[in-house]
């Protein structure tokens, strides 16, 4: 079992820009979610926790290695999916990923042939594995990306906004990839679509400029909003002025006309139903709730 | 429509800050070539204008190049810049026309992209106005301004360039889309501009170079090659000539590009083609791994080599499959396969093509191609996986950096190593096509290991280094840039002369088939040990500096790199720094303390200092050599040489002389031994000394000296001085290892701003020709002074496997402590004037009415060592009989290592360089010898020169290098008997005349005044005596040649002059022709004919009648070009060719031109192909295409 144990991380961009501000965080094994806006600081986090950005104070460990005095420590046992996953030309998903497993420290070449043929099965492109990664569309892309980020057994996989741009089908096929794995090792996986986190992750924070603002299990954090959501349909004019007067958590449109959620301790009336929250809720309490209300 | 798009372009060009900024470097380059003395492009020397219309079109013509790059930008823009911000899709449902669209844009960005050139018309008014303000060049530098020279030049050299370049970019960047591709287009350009230049070696394909180059220089440079001082001055380049056709041509191109590329230009963006990849793997059968392996995981030196490995098969693959890299390679194979094709012509002869000249061609073409390679690739490799975005997978995997960047490293060697071993492969395949069977493999390696590796090594390491210390791709370019080709300017500012301080740079050597790899090797190879171990230690270095992830600052680079200095990192530093500091120690110790050398500084103020200090004592009376005993000992295997030399010298002025003075060479260790003197003055640093003596030595007196001098050679050196003393091949003569009696003018600096600026005055001309003559007639041009006919004796010994040469007759050769001795004496009083020379050679013999005539030759070098001994013996019949007896018992061409390129005549004996003559093909040439020419031209010095040499003044070098040109070609004639075959010869001593005297910086002089001007006595004088000989007959001229020996051979001082020569020559010019010499030997006459029309007509005797109407125009000219139309009263032939080939000239006459217009009949029996004046180009004249004419 290992642990992951964060302190205090903070780091300000030359521009002024906080973008991590006191994150502490402990994970052990197990898939955890960490949800939040664009600009919340988790691909900061993320980085950093891959070694590829200094904090400017604070300390990391994974188990006992100090991920920033001893990087290259770190990266033995690291498995990182960055948001953005690129691959160069005229090379084969093969040679790719036969290529960072030898970065990997996997030299035998038997072993190496045996991995990365293995995780060419399981990430489904073992029939296309000597076509151009280039010409592979966004999904077999983003699958050769997890392949490479499971070579050489990790201890923490880190994968930074994995789903962004996955069609239904794709997405949940790299769910199942994550969630096979998930039990041996400490996965971090950067996220703001809400439903990713619902339907992976046993533990999650919620990140927005550069705070944790909230840390704990999914449903704990539903359950206490049970009970003071509310929704309605309104007109569209009508937006401003129920934005006035209630805390509107989120609006969004239904068949045309915008549906609001509000967050009230009671029954505010005026045509509210009680609504069961969900984690969608729960993200934009935290968003935009605690933003109005600091 | 039209006018928007146009207006759009060529405004929105105008608010961008680019077209000012290339304005400004354009301006300001011109500007310093104008206002600056010390920079001095497109040939501004001597008596041309710092502004010459001349001038100002080379100004254009060359930075029309740099103008390539600034067309690519704008042009590229112009086509790319809505497809690049995706506004083409807004844009191309609009409904606009294509013409204006595609045309608009196109000629928005021809106008914008010729607005930084006209910097160029800016540069040269601000140079001209300011520089004379400033001080900056003297006002008499500056001419008149001429407004066509402005308006012409842009309009034949701007406007088209321009259009060219940019039709080709703009078309590239239409059709691919890339801005990559578009810069290669203009590679393309640059490249058909090299490959038309190579057509340029052989003076017969000018025009075709002319016109195949793209940007019309050459064409220009052809069009004025024999332009004067004043005709640079005054002649604004026009719309004629070859230069127009290039032009028309050009354009034409142009607009057949543009028009191709506009009709396939759509707005529709196509579909992209999509690669359909080879199914590989699907027919193998799948095995399901069904358990998750358990590879084991290995961290350690192993495990880095295989990453290494692994960076580096990735990277070297991406380079050699990127389009950039095989264009780049096809290129270069074009530029190799062209160069080879043209061989390696000389004077119309092919040379054989012998390992080194493959390795210099192929040195030549790769330098650029690996130059862009390094740099492109270097950038690209550095910034591939952040333009691929992979970087942050790749840089969170368990590497080292130093790995990564090694590989990149690496494979950037490989990568150039490949094209200059493929280039290897090329050069020995054509060896073998041109059956030339001994491939020197072991050589071509070598040259590749010494040379050419530890550069890849070197640059590779530092632009990588570049590239990541910069972090910044295109800055990295641009840093790079400047460091490759701004280090030597830095150099030469600084006065640097170490290649400690020019990053890569290492001592050049040259290989000589005899002398392999000389002396330059070893201190090459430290230098190149220096310059590796300093890349690597770059590399470690940047191996900590990589930015992994992502890194605000350079503070904080620093900071993660001390995260990744581990102790094995630090241990491997420290070995290398140490390695390094190490290997500085031992280089700067053996080119700084053991082997000092002045910067070229020093030297300059040395020779001011002397001039001025010791410029008093120039022309004092010193005894003169009588004798001479000189004793040379030659230490091959150290380069070592020992001289010793006995002089018995005379007082030949009129009154005692009571102190000698000398000036000294300190590389060679000079010691005077004078008995019963004192050393009364002595300036090391000038290296002049005065000895007094105790009695002064009367007139007619004679006394012994005795002189040492040595060369001994210490550890390496910066830049290896004396080629002269070498391992095999030693060659120097007794200059070298005497003093020089007196002041010695050679010393003086000779440039004419120099000198200003160092305060001294103009530097005194030749002495001018006197009829009467005073003391210059007692001194000769060869010796100036020091001696006048002397005895001379040498003791040499050398190497136990060496052979060596001195002038004379070998009197006893015997072996002593395991080394060669050998005893030589002339025969014959000579000029003090001898060669010394030591090497393996090889010695072919033939023997001629009682001369020993020799050929030493190295072994690989046989091929036309038989020829070379006939070519001797056939001069020597044709010298003896109609010149004279030869008065020493042996004739010998001995060969020295191609350090130079030359052949000298010393009294008997003849050196020859290796690189010439020795090598050249010579099985298929039954006439034009050129090899033959140059040995009877260093033949005829030996009565030429050796029997009688000319007074130190005006026309001196007439009677020997003239008159040796004219018994070389007197020795040519009698072997071809074909005037037309000499006139195929002859042209180049036409072209190196007129070229001569357009380049000509002071005066030209007529030739019975030439002042030792190569274009004068060689081209001019060969040209002038061969016509000679056909006007007044061979006999006639030799009768005068023959008397004038007689009157002078081997006389005591006075020496003649010219003038004593035309004395008599005149005795043999019938009245007839007087005019001759004086329009030839006293003037600078030129000829201007036109043959106008030419007709046949059958008559009805069945012969055929020949009218020809021409235009006849005699010229005069002044020292500086300014020509004045004379009377004519010439006799000129006017003759006609049975084929269009003009070989064969069935007829031809003498007749009078006196009239500028006439017109002549003759008859012929056949009918004739073309007819012609002055078919055997015995006059000068500077257009000659206008001379025939086909009849009709």
């Amino acid at each position: 079992m290992a642990t992951l144990k964060i302190e205090n991380l903070t780091k300000t961009y030359p521009n002024g820009v906080k973008a991590l501000d006191g994150v502490s965080i402990e994970l052990t094994n197990g898939m955890f979610g960490l949800l939040g806006p664009n600009g919340a600081g988790k691909s900061s986090l993320m980085r950093t926790l891959a070694t590829l950005q200094e904090a400017d104070s604070g300390t990391a460990f994974l188990d006992d290695i100090d991920i920033f005095k001893n990087p290259t420590e770190l990266r033995k046992v690291l498995g990182y999916l960055p948001q953005e996953f690129g691959v160069y030309p005229k090379i084969t998903a093969y040679q790719l990923l036969d290529h960072i497993a030898i970065l990997k420290g996997i030299t035998n070449g038997k072993e190496r042939k045996e991995l990365v043929n293995y995780l060419l099965q399981k990430v489904n492109l073992y029939d296309q594995r000597n076509k151009s990664v280039k010409g592979f569309s966004g999904g077999m892309k983003q699958r050769v990306g997890i392949a490479q980020a499971l070579i050489g057994s990790p201890k923490l996989i880190i994968v930074d906004e994995p789903t962004a741009g996955l069609d239904p089908g794709e997405r949940n096929r790299f769910h199942n990839l994550l969630a096979d794995v998930a039990e041996d090792v400490i996965i971090i996986l950067s996220t703001h679509i809400v439903d990713d986190v619902t339907e992976l992750c046993s533990n999650m924070a919620i990140m927005n400029t550069g705070k944790m603002v909230y840390q704990g299990t999914p449903q704990a954090v539903i359950s206490e909003l049970n009970g003071k959501v509310w929704k309605k349909i309104i007109e569209r004019s009508e937006v401003a002025e129920y934005q006035t007067n209630y805390t509107v958590i989120s609006d969004k449109m239904v068949a045309g006309k915008p549906l609001i959620h509000v967050l009230s301790d009671t029954n505010p009336g005026a045509g509210f139903e009680s609504v069961q929250p969900d984690l969608e809720d729960v993200f934009f309490t935290k968003i935009n709730v605690a933003e109005a209300t600091v | 429509m039209f006018k928007e798009f146009f207006l759009k372009e060529l405004i929105g060009g105008l608010k961008r800050p680019m077209v000012y900024i290339f304005l400004f470097v354009m301006t300001l380059l011109v500007f310093f070539a104008v206002a600056s003395d010390n920079v001095s492009i497109g040939g501004s020397i001597g008596n041309i204008k710092k502004n010459a219309p001349h001038v100002i079109t080379q100004f254009t013509a060359i930075m029309s190049i740099f103008g390539l790059m600034i067309a690519t930008a704008f042009f590229n823009n112009a086509a790319l810049r809505d497809y690049n911000n995706n506004f083409n899709e807004i844009i191309f449902s609009t409904p606009i026309s294509k013409a204006d669209y595609y045309f608009g844009r196109f000629f928005g960005a021809l106008i914008l992209s010729t607005i930084p050139l006209l910097g160029i018309f800016l540069g040269v008014l601000l140079g001209a106005f300011l520089g004379p303000v400033f001080g900056m060049i003297e006002p008499d530098r500056v001419g008149e301004f001429y407004l066509a020279s402005f308006t012409n030049n842009y309009l034949l050299f701007i406007l088209p360039n321009m259009f060219f370049a940019g039709a080709i970019t703009f078309a590239m960047a239409n059709r691919w889309k890339s801005t990559v591709i578009s810069f290669v287009g203009t590679l393309i350009v640059i490249i058909g501009y090299l490959i038309s230049g190579t057509l340029l070696s052989d003076i017969d394909n000018e025009s075709i170079a002319a016109l195949t180059d793209v940007f019309g220089i050459r064409a220009y440079g052809i069009d004025a090659k024999y332009y004067t001082s004043i005709e640079k001055n005054t002649l604004s380049v026009g719309f004629n000539g070859l230069l127009l056709v290039n032009r028309l041509i050009w354009i034409v191109v142009g607009m057949l590009i543009i028009l191709t590329s506009y009709f396939s230009f759509s707005f529709i963006s196509k579909n992209k083609r999509v690669k359909k990849s080879k199914d590989k793997g699907n027919n193998e059968s799948v095995k399901t791994i069904l358990i998750a392996p358990t590879p084991s995981i290995l961290f350690g030196v192993s495990t880095a080599f295989k990453q290494f490995f692994s960076f580096f098969s990735i990277n070297f693959y991406s380079i050699i499959k990127s389009t950039t890299f095989k264009i780049l390679f096809l290129f270069s194979a074009i530029i190799l396969v062209s160069t080879l094709i043209g061989g390696f012509e000389y004077f119309g002869l092919q040379s054989y093509p012998v390992t080194y000249k493959m390795i210099d061609s192929i040195d030549g073409i790769t330098g650029i191609f690996v130059i862009i390679i390094m740099v492109f690739f270097s950038g690209e490799l550095v910034w591939r996986d952040r333009g691929c975005k992979i970087n942050e997978v790749i840089d969170a995997t368990p590497h080292g950096s130093f790995a990564s960047l090694l590989a990149k490293t690496i494979s950037l060697i490989c990568v150039t190593s490949l094209l200059n071993i493929f280039f290897i492969i090329a050069s020995m395949f054509y060896q073998m096509v041109n059956g030339y069977t001994n491939f020197e493999i072991g050589i071509y390696i070598q040259d590749f290991i010494y040379s050419a590796l530890p550069t890849y090594i070197i640059w590779s390491a530092v632009l990588i280094f570049i590239q990541v210390v910069i972090n910044s791709k295109y800055i990295g370019y641009f840093i790079s840039i400047i460091m490759l080709f701004m280090m030597g300017i830095v150099m030469s500012i600084f006065e640097w002369q170490s290649n400690m301080l020019n990053l890569g740079s290492s001592p050049s050597f040259t290989y000589s088939d005899m002398n392999s790899f000389g002396a330059a090797l070893a201190a090459s190879n430290w230098f190149n040990l220096y310059w590796i171990l300093f890349g690597v230690l770059f590399l470690a270095f940047s191996g900590l500096i990589w930015v992994r992830g992502v890194t605000f600052g350079f503070k904080n680079r620093i900071k993660s790199a001390k995260k990744h200095l581990t102790t094995n990192y630090v241990f491997g530093l420290t070995t290398i720094a140490i390695l390094w500091i190490a290997t500085a120690g031992f280089v700067y110790y053996n080119t700084q303390v053991l082997n000092k050398y002045r910067s070229s500084e020093t030297v300059e103020q040395g020779q001011v200092k002397y001039e001025k200090q010791y410029k008093k004592y120039h022309g004092i009376a010193q005894p003169k050599i009588t004798d001479a005993k000189y004793y040379i000992d030659i230490f091959p295997e150290e380069r070592r040489l020992l001289a010793k030399s006995g002089l018995i010298v005379e007082n030949m002025s009129d009154t005692p002389i009571d102190s000698l003075h000398y000036t000294v060479d300190d590389s060679w260790n000079m010691k005077v031994h004078i008995k019963n003197a004192k050393l009364v003055f002595e300036d090391n640093d000038a290296g002049y000394l005065i000895y007094q003596l105790d009695k002064p030595l009367a007139p007619g007196e004679k006394m012994a000296i005795v002189i040492e001098a040595s060369f001994i050679s210490k550890g390496f050196e910066n830049e290896v001085r004396n080629t002269s003393v070498a391992r095999n091949g030693t060659f120097i003569n007794n200059f070298s290892v005497l003093p020089f009696f007196g002041y010695n003018e050679g010393y003086e600096i000779g440039d004419k701003n120099d000198r200003k600026k160092f305060d001294l005055k103009p530097k005194d001309r030749m002495p001018e020709l006197e009829a009467d003559c005073n003391k210059n007639c007692y001194i000769n041009y060869l010796s100036d002074g020091a001696s006048d006919w002397v005895n001379v004796e040498t003791y040499i010994s050398t190497s136990s496997d060496q052979l060596a040469v001195a002038p004379g007759s070998l009197l006893k050769e015997w072996k002593e402590n395991d080394r060669n001795y050998y005893h030589y004496k002339t025969d014959y009083k000579a000029q003090n004037f001898f060669n010394f020379m030591s090497a393996r050679y090889e010695v072919a013999r033939k023997k001629w009415n009682g001369i020993d005539i020799e050929v030493y030759y190295d072994k690989s070098h046989k091929y036309n060592v038989d020829m070379m001994l006939s070519a001797i013996e056939k001069s020597l019949k044709y010298y003896t009989k109609n010149f004279g007896p030869y008065y020493h018992k042996q004739a010998r061409i001995v060969e020295f290592p191609r350090y130079s390129t030359f052949a000298q005549a010393f009294p008997g004996t003849m050196p020859y360089s290796e690189s010439f003559g020795f090598i050249t093909n010579l099985e298929d040439e039954a006439d034009n010898n050129v090899i033959d020419a140059v040995i009877a031209h260093e033949m005829a010095h030996q009565w030429w020169a050796h029997q009688v040499v000319g007074a130190k003044m005006q026309g001196a070098t007439m009677f020997s290098e003239s008159f040796a040109e004219y018994s070389s070609l007197m020795v040519m004639k009698n072997e071809l008997e074909d005037d037309i075959k000499m006139k195929d010869f002859l042209k180049y001593d036409f072209n190196r005349y007129l070229r001569g005297r357009s380049g000509e910086t002071k005066k030209e002089l007529p030739l019975y005044k030439v002042e030792n001007q190569t274009y004068i006595h060689y081209g001019k004088g060969s040209i002038i005596m061969y016509a000679l000989q056909d006007y007044i007959g061979e006999k006639k001229v030799n009768n005068a040649l023959k008397s004038f020996l007689n009157e002078f051979r081997y006389k005591k001082p006075p020496y003649p002059t010219s003038l004593d020569f035309l004395r008599h020559l005149d005795t043999q010019v019938p009245d007839s022709l007087k005019y001759l010499v004086t329009d030839w030997f006293k003037e600078i006459t030129l000829y201007d004919y036109r043959l106008k029309e030419a007709i046949y007509t059958t008559l009805s005797n069945g012969r055929y009648g020949i009218t020809m109407d021409i235009e006849a125009y005699k010229l005069k000219a002044d020292t500086i070009g300014n020509e004045t139309k004379v009377k004519l009263n010439d006799w000129v032939d006017i003759g006609v060719y049975a084929d269009n080939d003009e070989k064969d000239l069935m007829f031809s006459k003498r007749v009078l031109f006196n009239e500028n217009k006439m017109s002549f009949t003759f008859e012929v029996d056949s009918i004739p192909a073309k007819a012609v004046i002055d078919p055997k180009r015995l006059l000068i004249e500077r257009v000659i295409k206008d001379n025939v004419k086909k009849l009709e």
